[in-house]
């Protein structure tokens, strides 16, 4: 069992720079979500790490070793890809014992370490099957059979779930959990869902344009995020974002935006300037409208155990709030709305930077 | 509206009828004159009819697998006036050099293609610029290599004091066709290649695998089907190939079409039913190779057989 440390990667193809200098490090045993939109650098910093790219500049260090070139089946790593990878040709068994097949494993052995395996993930009524042959789910099993046979110290998936149905996808994720409970092997996870990120992290990696925007625990990442990617990256529907002024008036702190003007409790000195405030919709209360500071609700969508109203208050877009279910609200209602001071954050306009924190 | 489908239909089926008819017709008359004795083979009018028309035999037959020089059996009157021109050595040499130079230019291709495929070799136009090998008319490469191969031992004895003798020899032919045929397979091997994921071949190399081992435990199983396609395009190429054959080998290594030629020459004069006998043995194990892959074919002809 062995962590990984990432030392400055930086990988350009061609022109493009697509991981730009993502210094990590992964502790033995830790299961770290990579989480970003496509194309922000985190299939390739695994690749990077897997040894199927090389970085242009950077290490990488597996337990106390620098593997920066080392061939990717010296680096005791297991891999699942996004298309799984399964050989088509194979059947299930000899796709599980593969990598033993390769390494010159006895036949006796590998016949006995693959029905194991396939008990392990419980596809053991499958192994004479061909892979076009299984459904979704049990293809995934196949593949994370595959993985694990070989006992790695290090688990890499790319995706492993993308191919899945919406129902599937939720069961699988705790099975993840649970086999990396049980494996207690570093698990490095690549990901476009935030909610994977979300249920599966023990850490999670929010990746943007190649850069590491931030790194931490789930909830860290959803309630402190580091700037304005991070906040609007996680949650569902995405935090409020109202584009204003703050300024400080003797010990209240004034956010000043169209149709809107807050006064919050001081949080350290400010010169006036121009900042972006961020809301999650659970943090918007309604109140009976009252001093004329209220709005519209100009749409509802029930989810069932909450619902998610638009509210129209004057300002450049509505304002995503999150309500009890029970509350009844109607098209065209109006009501008054409070911010919880303590949930509010502020960015840089510009940068998107975290600021006031 | 369903009638015009019928007569669609009844158009469609004669116009395809009457043409497989004018495709076939060429087959049906050469194995028709295999059965011919010497008289009906151009009579007029034409004999058409089996057991009516003509008396069916095998004399042709006997005379083209003929063993050995003895004359003393009745039904081979026709022997002694003519050279020997049983078909045993033209079709050892043919096989042999067939074979063994359409399954070494399948695998050199195959690995070719491959690293095309894989690593771009000799940059994004090379696949054309391995075809324009095949834009010259085989006449064009046929007296120059002559001369090559009429060169190659005074070449050999001044570099290693030994002649080594292309002309006509079994590997002087055999490195001709895999080297003629090479285009061709890289270009076949190179679509089917290309439709192999690259991520069975990541996770190949993960799990331990080294290129060569992810070559034949993955890459060439999954293109198994095109190779097959591929060889028996090559196959048919090469065992029917003649210019290069009569320019290049014979008296000494002699080719079944280049025999099948010297039935129709001044010297043999023309002799229809023999020549007719060998066509018939000549192109049966092709159509035999073709039924025993036959899966391969309808799989290998579907390009983008892997699932992705």
């Amino acid at each position: 069992m062995s962590g990984v440390r990432l030392d400055s990667i930086v990988k350009r193809f061609g022109q493009l720079e697509a991981v730009q200098g993502v210094s990590l490090d992964i502790a033995d045993g830790e299961f770290v979500v990579f989480v970003g939109p496509s194309g922000c650098g985190k299939t390739t910093t695994l690749n990077i790490i897997a040894g199927l790219e090389l970085p242009t500049a950077g290490d990488v260090y597996i337990g106390s070793d620098r593997v920066t070139d080392w061939e990717p089946r010296d680096r005791n790593l297991g891999m699942v890809f996004q298309s799984l990878a399964l050989f088509p040709h194979l059947t299930v068994f000899d796709n599980i014992g593969f990598p033993l097949r390769i390494k010159g494993v006895p036949a006796t052995t590998l016949a006995e370490r693959v029905r194991a395996v396939a008990a392990t993930v419980k596809i053991d009524h499958l192994l004479t099957k061909k892979p076009s042959t299984l459904s979704g789910g049990e293809a995934q099993r196949v593949a994370l059979a595959r993985t694990i046979i070989v006992q790695p110290a290090v688990f890499l998936m790319d995706e492993p779930l993308s191919s899945l149905d919406a129902k599937l996808r939720v069961e699988m994720r705790t099975e993840l959990k649970r086999l990396h409970a049980s494996l207690g092997a570093t698990f490095i996870y690549v990901t476009h869902d935030q909610a994977e990120a979300m249920t599966m992290a023990d850490r999670i990696v929010v990746m943007n344009q190649g850069r590491v925007q931030q790194v931490g625990p789930p909830l860290a990442v959803y309630s402190d995020p580091a700037n304005r990617f991070v906040a609007g990256f996680f949650g569902v529907p995405a935090m409020n974002f109202i584009e204003g002024e703050l300024r400080e008036e003797g010990a209240v702190l004034i956010f000043e935006a169209p149709a809107l003007q807050l006064n919050l409790k001081p949080r350290g000195p400010v010169p006036p300037r121009p900042a972006t405030l961020g809301i999650r919709p659970e943090h918007v209360r309604l109140t009976p409208e009252s001093d004329g500071r209220g709005a519209t609700v100009s749409l509802t969508e029930p989810l069932g155990d909450e619902t998610l109203v638009f509210l129209d208050y004057g300002g450049p877009s509505s304002l995503v709030a999150k309500v009890s279910a029970e509350d009844k609200l109607a098209v065209g209602d109006r009501r008054g709305f409070t911010f919880r001071g303590d949930k509010i954050v502020f960015f840089d306009s510009a940068a998107g930077d975290r600021i006031l924190r | 509206m369903k009638e015009r489908a019928r007569a669609f239909a009844l158009v469609r089926h004669g116009v395809l009828i009457v043409w497989t008819l004018v495709v076939l017709f060429p087959i049906a008359w050469m194995v028709m004159t295999s059965f011919k004795d010497a008289g009906d083979w151009v009579s007029w009018p034409t004999r058409w009819v089996p057991f009516v028309d003509f008396e069916p035999t095998l004399l042709n037959y006997r005379q083209i697998f003929y063993f050995g020089g003895s004359t003393d059996t009745g039904a081979l009157r026709r022997e002694q006036t003519e050279q020997a021109y049983n078909i045993w050595k033209a079709t050892f040499d043919s096989v042999v050099i067939v074979t063994i130079s359409s399954v070494l230019a399948l695998l050199l291709g195959s690995t070719l293609a491959y690293a095309i495929s894989r690593f771009r070799t000799g940059g994004p136009n090379y696949p054309y610029t391995i075809l324009t090998v095949r834009m010259l008319p085989p006449i064009v490469v046929a007296i120059p290599m002559l001369i090559y191969y009429a060169s190659i031992p005074y070449f050999f004895e001044w570099l290693i004091g030994r002649r080594v003798e292309f002309f006509d020899t079994y590997y002087g032919l055999t490195l001709l066709y895999i080297a003629t045929t090479l285009p061709y397979v890289i270009w076949m091997m190179l679509a089917f290649i290309d439709e192999v994921p690259r991520e069975l071949e990541r996770a190949a190399r993960l799990m331990g695998a080294s290129r060569l081992a992810t070559l034949r435990l993955v890459v060439f199983p999954l293109v198994a089907s095109g190779m097959m396609v591929t060889l028996l395009f090559v196959f048919i190429l090469n065992w029917s190939e003649f210019l290069l054959a009569l320019t290049l080998s014979q008296p000494k290594v002699l080719t079944l079409p280049v025999l099948l030629n010297k039935f129709q020459s001044a010297v043999e004069g023309r002799l229809y039913g023999p020549q007719a006998a060998i066509g018939t043995v000549v192109t049966i194990p092709v159509v035999i190779f073709g039924f025993l892959i036959q899966k391969h074919l309808v799989k290998g002809f579907s390009f983008g057989m892997i699932r992705r």
